[in-house]
């Protein structure tokens, strides 16, 4: 693996911006994170590719900004999965993008 | 350090918008948040912020709609967009651009670039905004300085529509708002039934080029009503414009007399493109040169008045013009040109001399141009034109109708002095003459030239038998007057009331013996010339007769009680 | 510069050269060419060889020169003129004003 699961330097960056409200920034990413799996989920079930991909885009963008680099990559493999229509990879794209996220929500839940 | 503003962030990822927003109010902005394209656009007509922050794909209302909806309502201000999206999505980014977006910020955020484009686009939209300010502040002068030509134009219509442009033998073309161009036609009736025509250009544009036309509107409306000569009528025009206007700031004119009784056209041009005089007989053209400085330029003493005079009939067409003739152009900006305008005149039929100049002039330019007169003036039988009464000062009080006056008028009072304005005035005191003020004008104007031209200067009427001589006539009449060392003119007035009404008895007499017996005779043919102006005495005057013993002219006018 | 002066020698004429249109763009040049000057001089040249164009309001500033220069006792020559501008020169009549070379 190239790609680090999380940037440790842009958690500091993250940190300094934030200060105080650092943990509340953690808290909205990882609940926000569900709600985009959930929508990946259901867009892969109902084989909408559109859907697959303005989901996938959009948890792209926000791992990206929290440093979780590797698990943007598989959202940026499924993005161009539902851009192109080939939904065929999509459920072990998201199988994987599971995985990954939980272990990033363990590595943030842990105590700093 | 562009100055705190307004920030609209929408976005529809609550990560991503809670660090966003973090990042912009610790750069001291105010931030406002919206979670998709449709509260946007809420928001922004709420809080009209100053800039937004828009995320491309939303549920409800996508950033692109969004920015086209919120730039729609910005109107004229400038409201910077800058898309959350990243440079490699080439068709979000056309898109983005489409419906308006100005700039484009791609994730990770980074707070420096952030930073740097939001300086970057505020101090735009502070430019912008300048720009508008300006732009609003020169509408507000323009329209400023529009009503004010209207009020001024209103103003001045009131004392040029005094005059006679209006009259059937007059075509002219010129914008309503000539007057800021500098450009100035007067056209009046003189007392006698003869008209007076100005054509005036004042150096530069706009409310130095308008102010000088006032006093000169006045002048030559006063002058000509009072039926000064427009020698008289030029020199005090000069006189007016070069004690008020500055230095370098003049008037191109020319101002003609045409006198349709006597059928002489007399013209003044000071700096004016010649005008022309085409005759309807022959279809031959004088062009009426310009032989003077401006108006406005020299002192009294140093100013020429003299006039050129040519001899006219019925038909004869006069056409004048302005710089903007020659000088308006089409849409290449080649301009018109003296010489197109001269061929133009030259191939134009004599009846359609106007038409050609303004149709040729229409064709070149496509449209009208603002800066340009053009102005026609036939030669008319007099009686096709109306009369004009004539302003007299003071009317209240009881006329003098018990009287008689005599006066002598002595060679360099002649050289110089026109008595018929002051005799004018004088005579209208007696209020039951004053509807008979153009007929005593008329016979006035015919029995003091008589006296003059032939009693005292000796001059012979049979010269004026065809045009050359009429010019040589005019021209020694000029010579022989300067050099005038003695003679006199007597105009002797006898005005008394009987039981019909009055009459006044009008006695002329000279140093050369007074009028030939056989002049006054009827049934010698007279020629185009001459002769003319006698005639016109046996038809306006009641009684005409010379006396044996001093060869005066008498002449008696008669009214009557109502 | 479209418009330059230089004075002669001794300071007695001021020689002032005229580029390109003489229209009231020139207004201010013009005036700074006789007025910005250290000498007084007895009389002036215009040198109009480079002028393309004259229009009334160039007639103007000549009148303002002459105006300085002492009116009618002004002492003020226009050299080069080509036929455009002598034409309007002659139209004019300022001929009667100025000495036209």
């Amino acid at each position: 693996m190239s790609e680090p699961r999380l940037d440790e330097s842009v958690l500091m960056s993250l940190k300094e911006v934030m200060e105080d409200e650092y943990p509340l920034l953690l808290e909205t990413f990882l609940c926000d994170s569900q709600e985009r799996i959930r929508l990946l989920q259901q867009a892969i079930a109902n084989e909408d590719a559109p859907a697959v991909r303005n989901a996938a885009h959009s948890f792209k963008g926000s791992c990206s900004n929290m440093g979780a680099a590797l698990l943007a990559g598989f959202c940026k493999q499924l993005e161009e999965a539902g851009r192109t229509a080939q939904l065929a990879q999509a459920p072990a794209l998201l199988s994987a993008i599971e995985a990954e996220f939980a272990a990033v929500r363990e590595l943030m839940q842990a105590p700093h | 350090m562009s100055e705190a503003c307004t920030v609209l962030i929408a976005e529809d990822n609550a990560a991503d918008r809670l660090l966003l927003s973090t990042i912009v109010s610790k750069q001291g902005h105010r931030v406002l948040v919206a979670g998709n394209g449709a509260e946007a656009v809420e928001l922004f007509q709420q809080e009209r912020p100053q800039l937004v922050l828009m995320d491309a794909l939303m549920p409800v209302m996508d950033g692109f709609e969004a920015t086209r909806q919120i730039k729609q309502l910005a109107g004229d201000e400038l409201v910077p967009v800058i898309f959350l999206t990243s440079l490699s999505e080439t068709e979000a980014l056309v898109r983005a651009l489409d419906a308006g977006g100005d700039d484009f910020l791609s994730k990770p955020y980074n707070k420096v670039i952030l930073q740097a484009k939001l300086g970057a686009m505020l101090r735009m939209r502070a430019l912008h905004s300048t720009v508008l300010q300006q732009r609003d502040l020169i509408v507000k002068h323009n329209e400023h300085l529009l009503t004010e030509q209207r009020v001024a134009k209103a103003v001045f219509d009131r004392i040029a529509h005094a005059g006679c442009l209006h009259a059937p033998n007059i075509r002219y073309l010129q914008s309503p708002f000539a007057l800021f161009n500098g450009d100035l036609l007067l056209a009046a009736f003189t007392p006698s039934g003869g008209m007076n025509i100005f054509l005036g250009d004042f150096t530069g544009h706009g409310l130095p080029a308008a102010v000088g036309a006032m006093p000169l509107a006045e002048v030559f409306y006063g002058m000509t009503a009072k039926g000064f000569s427009i020698a008289d009528v030029l020199r005090e025009m000069n006189q007016k414009l070069k004690r008020i206007l500055p230095v370098g700031v003049f008037c191109c004119a020319t101002l003609l007399h045409l006198n349709l009784h006597q059928r002489v056209l007399e013209v003044w041009n000071g700096g004016l493109p010649a005008g022309v005089l085409r005759r309807k007989r022959d279809g031959t053209q004088h062009a009426l040169i310009s032989r003077n400085l401006p108006l406005g330029i020299v002192e009294a003493e140093r100013f020429n008045d003299h006039c050129e005079v040519f001899a006219i009939e019925e038909g004869d067409r006069i056409l004048l013009w302005s710089d903007g003739v020659p000088e308006c152009s089409n849409v290449q900006g080649e301009m018109f040109g003296e010489e197109r305008l001269r061929e133009l005149i030259a191939a134009s039929r004599h009846e359609n001399l106007y038409d050609s100049v303004r149709d040729g002039l229409q064709a070149f330019s496509g449209e009208q141009q603002d800066d340009m007169s053009l102005v026609e003036i036939a030669v008319v039988d007099e009686a096709s034109l109306p009369r004009q009464s004539m302003p007299v000062s003071g009317s209240t009080k009881q006329s003098p109708l018990d009287w008689s006056a005599s006066f002598d008028f002595r060679a360099s009072t002649l050289q110089a002095f026109n008595p018929l304005p002051f005799l004018m005035q004088w005579l209208l005191e007696v209020q039951e003459l004053r509807p008979l003020a153009g007929t005593l004008h008329t016979i006035l104007t015919e029995v003091f030239s008589n006296a003059l031209e032939h009693g005292v200067l000796g001059l012979d009427s049979a010269l004026k038998a065809d045009a050359n001589g009429f010019a040589a006539y005019y021209h020694e009449r000029q010579q022989r007057l300067e050099q005038l060392k003695e003679g006199w003119v007597r105009l002797s007035f006898d005005h008394r009331p009987d039981q019909q009404g009055g009459a006044l008895t009008i006695r002329v007499s000279d140093s050369g013996g007074g009028i030939p017996q056989h002049v006054l005779q009827m049934n010698t043919p007279s020629t185009p010339f001459s002769g003319r102006g006698l005639r016109l005495l046996h038809e306006l005057a009641d009684q005409c007769w010379r006396e044996e013993g001093d060869g005066s002219l008498n002449i008696r006018v008669r009214w009557q009680h109502e | 510069m479209p418009i330059s002066s230089i004075a002669s020698a001794d300071g007695q004429e001021l020689t002032i050269s005229i580029q390109g249109r003489f229209d009231f763009g020139a207004h201010q040049e013009f005036r700074d060419a006789y007025e910005k000057v250290a000498v007084t001089p007895k009389s002036y040249v215009i040198d109009m060889k480079g002028a393309t164009y004259l229009d009334s309001s160039a007639l103007g500033m000549l009148l303002l020169l002459r105006d300085h220069a002492g009116g009618d006792n002004a002492r003020i020559r226009l050299l080069n003129c080509n036929s455009d501008v002598r034409k309007i020169l002659s139209i004019s009549n300022f001929e009667q004003l100025f000495q036209i070379g």
